[in-house]
């Protein structure tokens, strides 16, 4: 199946086998390597990606389904080589160990970001809640993301 | 790299999905959000591992809005629970639905799961049916050359069973709009607070008078096998006069009636108290916002 999308800002056309999922063609055919993978059944949040400006998991997606749609992944984030403050505050608090939730943690707070640019605690708790992580205890996290929403609103 | 190893159709209308629907010897599935089919289908779960075909009904537009026509709420039978949650019409009149959609899963999921996919399997933890069962919603189903309405408290027939035919699709879910004057609430408990399977979920309307129940209408779900209504419940407390005596008496026959269906289980010590005092505040929440 032929499918034609905008992958980080980019218009891409590619055949894809219609019975593989989204994260496998990010990974596998993309080379996209910064989606993870963690349990495949859409409770961890490590294959977070957006789609059409909304945080999905890609491992409970089909590829072919993305045939038209705006996709960001962790790798479209930064500009001209340049962290987004995102992942700039992530390192800055501490908000990193292991880092195998981060690339999931960041897309879901810039989908969440994008809609709400002044989110509260709340919200924030919200918008990570299907976004395990193993090492950090969430509150570095929290802090990366309030910190982030500060300085993008300038 | 995983591979869902079936065949998959993307219909682009009604009437290509129903001829897809119709083809009698062929075990097909419907695709909309995902979220359970896919992981289903991956992990080998019984419920899939005879499908051949999956019919993805994302690019047919006519089951994926929410329109108020005259007294009815129509919503479309792949609208998310993302959508669900911010949509306007929503908001003014089922308030319950839109506390339930919000608490399902985390927002990835909601982003895709679908409201027909929460209820067509039947599993009794649904989150969207006892909102649903006390708006008295309907469903529309359609297969090819044939339309018909039922009740989703007759549609749902036992655990993981429904009235749902091999040839049909729940295309619509139909609300009447509630009376302005109703009031009530919905609440979960799982095991923790976000991402949860719901170990019980109760959804209460009613309408006050004069200080006494004009109207009420109760159902659960997860802690009885399916969702259910408690008509008889509801029959006694009409135009009963509202006292913490009634409350507290409706809420033990609550966890009576319960007893009842589900029989005494191993959790039915932890889990009474539960329902019974969940069920009294809501009551109680809901006659003192009133
Ligand atoms: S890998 Fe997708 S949610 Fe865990
Ligand atoms: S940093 Fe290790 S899982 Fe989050």
């Amino acid at each position: 199946m032929k499918i034609k999308f905008y992958l980080n800002k980019k218009e891409i056309e590619i055949e894809v086998d219609p019975t593989i999922r989204l994260i496998d063609l990010l990974r596998e055919k993309l080379n996209l390597t910064g989606t993870k993978e963690g349990c495949s059944i859409g409770e961890c949040g490590a294959c977070t990606v957006i789609v059409d400006g909304k945080a999905i998991n890609s491992c409970l997606m089909l590829a072919y389904q993305v045939d038209g749609c705006n996709v960001i992944t962790i790798e479209g984030i930064s500009e001209d080589g340049k962290l987004h403050p995102l992942q700039e505050n992530f390192l800055k608090t501490g908000a990193i160990q292991c880092g195998f939730c981060t690339p999931g943690m960041i897309m879901s707070a810039y989908a969440l970001l994008l809609e709400n640019p002044n989110p509260t605690e709340e919200e924030i708790k919200d918008a990570i809640a299907g976004n395990l992580c193993r090492c950090t205890g969430y509150k570095q996290i929290i802090d990366a993301i309030e910190v982030s929403a500060k300085e993008l609103k300038g | 790299m995983i591979n869902l190893n079936c065949k998959i159709e993307t219909p682009k209308n009604i009437d290509e999905l129903l001829k897809l629907l119709a083809v009698e010897n062929f075990n097909s599935k419907i695709l909309a959000g995902g979220t359970d089919l896919i992981v289903g289908k991956i992990q080998g779960s019984k419920r899939f591992v005879d499908t051949e075909l999956l019919i993805d009904i994302n690019k047919i537009e006519e089951l994926h809005k929410i329109d108020l026509i005259d007294d009815k709420i129509i919503i479309g039978a792949s609208t998310t629970f993302s959508e669900i949650e911010n949509n306007k019409i929503i908001n003014e009149h089922l308030p319950l639905l839109k506390k339930a959609v919000s608490k399902i899963g985390s927002l990835q999921i909601r982003n895709r799961a679908t409201i027909a996919g929460n209820f067509v399997n039947n599993a009794p933890c649904a989150d969207s049916v006892p909102p649903l069962l006390v708006y008295n919603a309907e469903l529309e189903l359609i297969s090819f050359g044939n339309k018909r309405t039922i009740s989703l408290e007759n549609f749902l027939e036992a655990p993981y069973k429904t009235q749902l035919q091999k040839s049909e699709l729940v295309s619509k879910i139909i609300i009447p709009v509630p009376d302005k004057n109703i009031i009530g609430d919905f609440y979960k408990l799982g095991r923790r607070r976000a991402v949860a399977i719901s170990r019980i979920t109760l959804a209460v309307l009613c309408r006050i008078e004069n200080n006494s129940f004009d109207d009420i209408r109760i159902a659960s779900g997860a802690v009885t096998p399916i969702g259910k209504r408690f008509y008889e419940i509801e029959n006694f407390t009409r135009e009963k006069r509202i006292n913490n005596d009634l409350l507290i008496n409706l809420s033990q026959m609550l966890g009576e009636e319960i007893l009842k269906i589900t029989g005494l289980r191993w959790s039915s010590a932890y889990k009474l108290p539960v329902v019974q005092q969940m069920f009294y505040q809501l009551l109680n929440n809901i006659v003192i916002k009133k």
